[in-house]
């Protein structure tokens, strides 16, 4: 998988490329909006990440003509304007995601993924990881041979812990795709907090290896051994 | 600016003042002038025809065919300057001439008819009046004529006119400078208060005008100054308040993070101890992330730059729905929220702003109450208003901190937020998200102690076009 990154800005392009390279990507890293606009011409990517603020041609520039030229490729776009006419105005000069700065690693990874993913047939019928395991349409969830009792919330917890399993998931994540909020506040966070503790009760009893992890400052993971 | 316009308002109101005064005395003297000639004039015709009938009587016919003059002692026309009198026969010889009149031309006898004519002529430089007419003497008729000579009734009205042309102007500057002198007098207050108001700068806002006499004009408008710059002061001392806060709220987490950095880099250590310490900074950051977001949208409301997308809310669900999202939290401290009411009770609000607010008010209620505690909530419509009230059992809320619970970063114990990983905004946000909706709220002690928040809302229909802009919300 190829990816493209074009961020000017030094220290985000250099962390946004290792990270994207600890996932297997391959990574092009653009500083520019001409040098980012003459790659994505002339190479084939599986998908451009493209901040909008760029010296020279800007993202929304670059997108346009992308899309006037037919490539395809998905992109995410970062943006610092949470406005809601900036985000409007990006996806509809045709990009397929957009993430508002300052963001989360974790969760631009899982858009990425969300994104390379898409097109292909993403149900998959049953999510395991170790001993646990959870089949989506009949909704049930099983721990070895424990049958799990989880509430609605719970099980949708879980699900997608599942997904994205053995990669980090911020509460930002969770705030807008198990709660459906479009505002991660205080509250939320608390109740994000006290849903997983209870998760964990039933998933992790005493005996068997920890699933789910929390990971200081970031979010959790669910994965077998350390996180 | 022209001069006018640099003038100060007490030269201007004298100026004003004199014009005025000035053209209703120039209308004034003009209308009493014009009368008094008038009158005059008249008097002067009357004493003219006294003349004539006078005149008349001294004639009497001698004899055969004469006609005779006979002055008498007490009027002798010979020695008198002013006055004269003509006596001519039908035939054009003249019976008696006055010395006076000599230098008046002889009249048109033709003309001269019964009916009496009043003249002015000129005559050797002198203005007269005459009055001519025919009289019967004994049967035999005459044309009489008696003058006067206009130079002293002239005269008179001349000094008349002058006393009235040169006391005018007179009369207006002693008014204009009285006027001035009043003015000033009046206006000295203002002066005095524009100058005490200038004092009073930012770092000594809490000074006052000094107010001699509230019930005057004067007195009014330095009380409204007063209140002014106590609003001022009010909202400088919020602004500084506030300041001091969110540089505290955003430079803890910035030490915090620049500390466990420059700590980590000290000396070597073990892995775990480096994710601990990245970990932590991570915490920071969040943290600064939240509240940065937090400041920013508070400071769009501020601004009046966000939209809202109104529309018809059922506000019983809405609270429901924010209750059994947060209903996890009083699970946790085993307490009770319970919703009443709410059927039917819908409001034209922005949906996400409204239900952040709700779940502000409720997870502060969550939070300050007891553990075992009950949380009662009741939505009800009440006129045009809706109603919603957030009541629980925790301390309650002292009265001189009700209003200043919704400032932002307020917080009654320091402590107990921090921990909860509150900034002092959630009742902020709540108060700016109600009011941005048309509606208020207020907060008293409950009967039996607690605090209850009351929520009242404009109770509506939906606009018949809807918004979509927060269709994009991730």
């Amino acid at each position: 998988m190829k990816v493209l990154v074009v961020e000017d800005e030094r220290k985000l392009a250099h962390v946004l490329a290792s990270a994207l390279q600890a996932e297997r990507y391959e990574v092009v890293v653009a500083r520019t909006g001409d040098d980012g606009f003459s790659r994505a011409n002339a190479e084939v990517f599986d998908l451009v990440v493209l901040d909008l603020m760029l010296p020279g041609r800007s993202g929304l520039d670059i997108l346009q003509i992308l899309r006037q030229r037919s490539i395809d490729t998905p992109v995410l776009i970062l943006t610092a304007r949470d406005g809601v006419d900036d985000r409007v105005l990006g996806l509809d000069r045709g990009a397929d995601d957009y993430l508002v700065k300052p963001f989360a690693l974790p969760e631009l990874l899982a858009r990425i993924r969300a994104l390379l993913r898409r097109g292909r047939p993403s149900e998959v019928l049953r999510l395991k990881t170790a001993d646990l395991e959870l089949d989506p349409v009949a909704r049930r969830a099983a721990r070895g041979e424990r049958l799990l009792e989880l509430t609605a919330r719970e099980f949708e917890l879980l699900e997608y812990l599942l997904r994205h399993s053995g990669h980090l998931v911020s509460r930002e994540m969770l705030a807008c795709e198990v709660w459906k909020e479009p505002r991660r506040a205080t509250p939320l966070d608390n109740v994000i907090d006290v849903q997983i503790t209870r998760l964990r009760k039933k998933v992790d009893t005493e005996g068997a290896a920890r699933l789910i992890h929390t990971v200081r400052g970031v979010g959790f993971v669910l994965r077998e051994g350390e996180p | 600016m022209t001069p006018w316009s640099t003038a100060s308002v007490r030269v201007r109101l004298t100026a004003w003042y004199a014009v005025v005064l000035a053209l209703m005395l120039v209308a004034y003297a003009t209308a009493t002038f014009v009368a008094v000639r008038h009158e005059f004039f008249e008097q002067f015709d009357d004493q003219l025809h006294d003349d004539f009938e006078t005149a008349e009587a001294f004639l009497t016919s001698s004899g055969d065919d004469g006609v005779v003059w006979t002055g008498d002692r007490h009027h002798d026309p010979d020695d008198d300057e002013d006055r004269g009198s003509d006596v001519w026969l039908a035939s054009g010889e003249q019976v008696y001439r006055s010395g006076a009149s000599s230098s008046l031309p002889p009249v048109a006898l033709a003309a001269t008819t019964a009916q009496r004519r009043y003249e002015s002529i000129v005559a050797n430089g002198r203005p007269w009046r005459t009055l001519t007419g025919t009289s019967l003497v004994s049967g035999r008729a005459v044309v009489l004529r008696v003058s006067r000579t206009e130079t002293h009734l002239r005269n008179q009205l001349r000094e008349i006119l002058v006393v009235l042309v040169l006391g005018l102007p007179v009369v207006v500057v002693l008014a204009g400078t009285g006027g001035l002198l009043l003015a000033r007098r009046a206006l000295t207050p203002i002066d005095h208060l524009a100058s005490e108001a200038r004092r009073i700068t930012a770092d000594r806002l809490h000074e006052r005008l000094s107010v001699p006499n509230q019930h005057d004009e004067i007195g009014r408008l330095a009380a409204v100054i007063n209140e002014t710059f106590a609003r001022l002061e009010s909202s400088f001392g919020q602004l500084r308040r506030f300041t001091a806060d969110a540089s505290h709220e955003l430079r803890t987490p910035l030490s915090v993070i620049r500390g466990i950095g420059e700590a980590g880099l000290g000396e070597t250590r073990t892995p775990a101890e480096y994710k601990e310490a990245m970990g932590s900074m991570l915490e920071e950051v969040d943290r600064l992330t939240n509240l940065v977001d937090t400041l920013l949208r508070l400071s769009r409301g501020d601004a009046g730059t966000v939209r809202l997308a109104r529309e018809a809310v059922d506000l019983g669900q809405l609270t429901r729905d924010a209750v059994s999202s947060l209903g996890i939290l009083a699970e946790e401290r085993n307490q009770r929220v319970t919703v009443d009411g709410g059927e039917g009770v819908v409001v034209t609000a922005d949906r996400l702003v409204l239900r952040e607010a709700i779940t502000n008010v409720v997870d502060n209620a969550i939070k300050y109450s007891p553990r075992d505690s009950s949380i009662r909530i009741r939505v009800r419509a009440d006129g045009h208003d809706a109603h919603l009230a957030v009541a629980d059992e925790g301390p309650g809320i002292a009265p001189e901190d009700r209003q200043r619970i919704f400032d932002r970063f307020f917080r009654l114990d320091e402590a107990r937020s921090r921990e909860h990983g509150g900034a002092g905004l959630g009742l902020a946000i709540a108060k700016w998200a109600i009011e941005a909706n048309g509606g208020r709220i207020t907060v008293e002690n409950g009967p039996k102690g607690g605090s209850v928040f009351h929520i009242v809302l404009p109770a509506g229909t939906p606009p018949a076009t809807s918004d979509h802009e927060h269709a994009f919300n991730v």
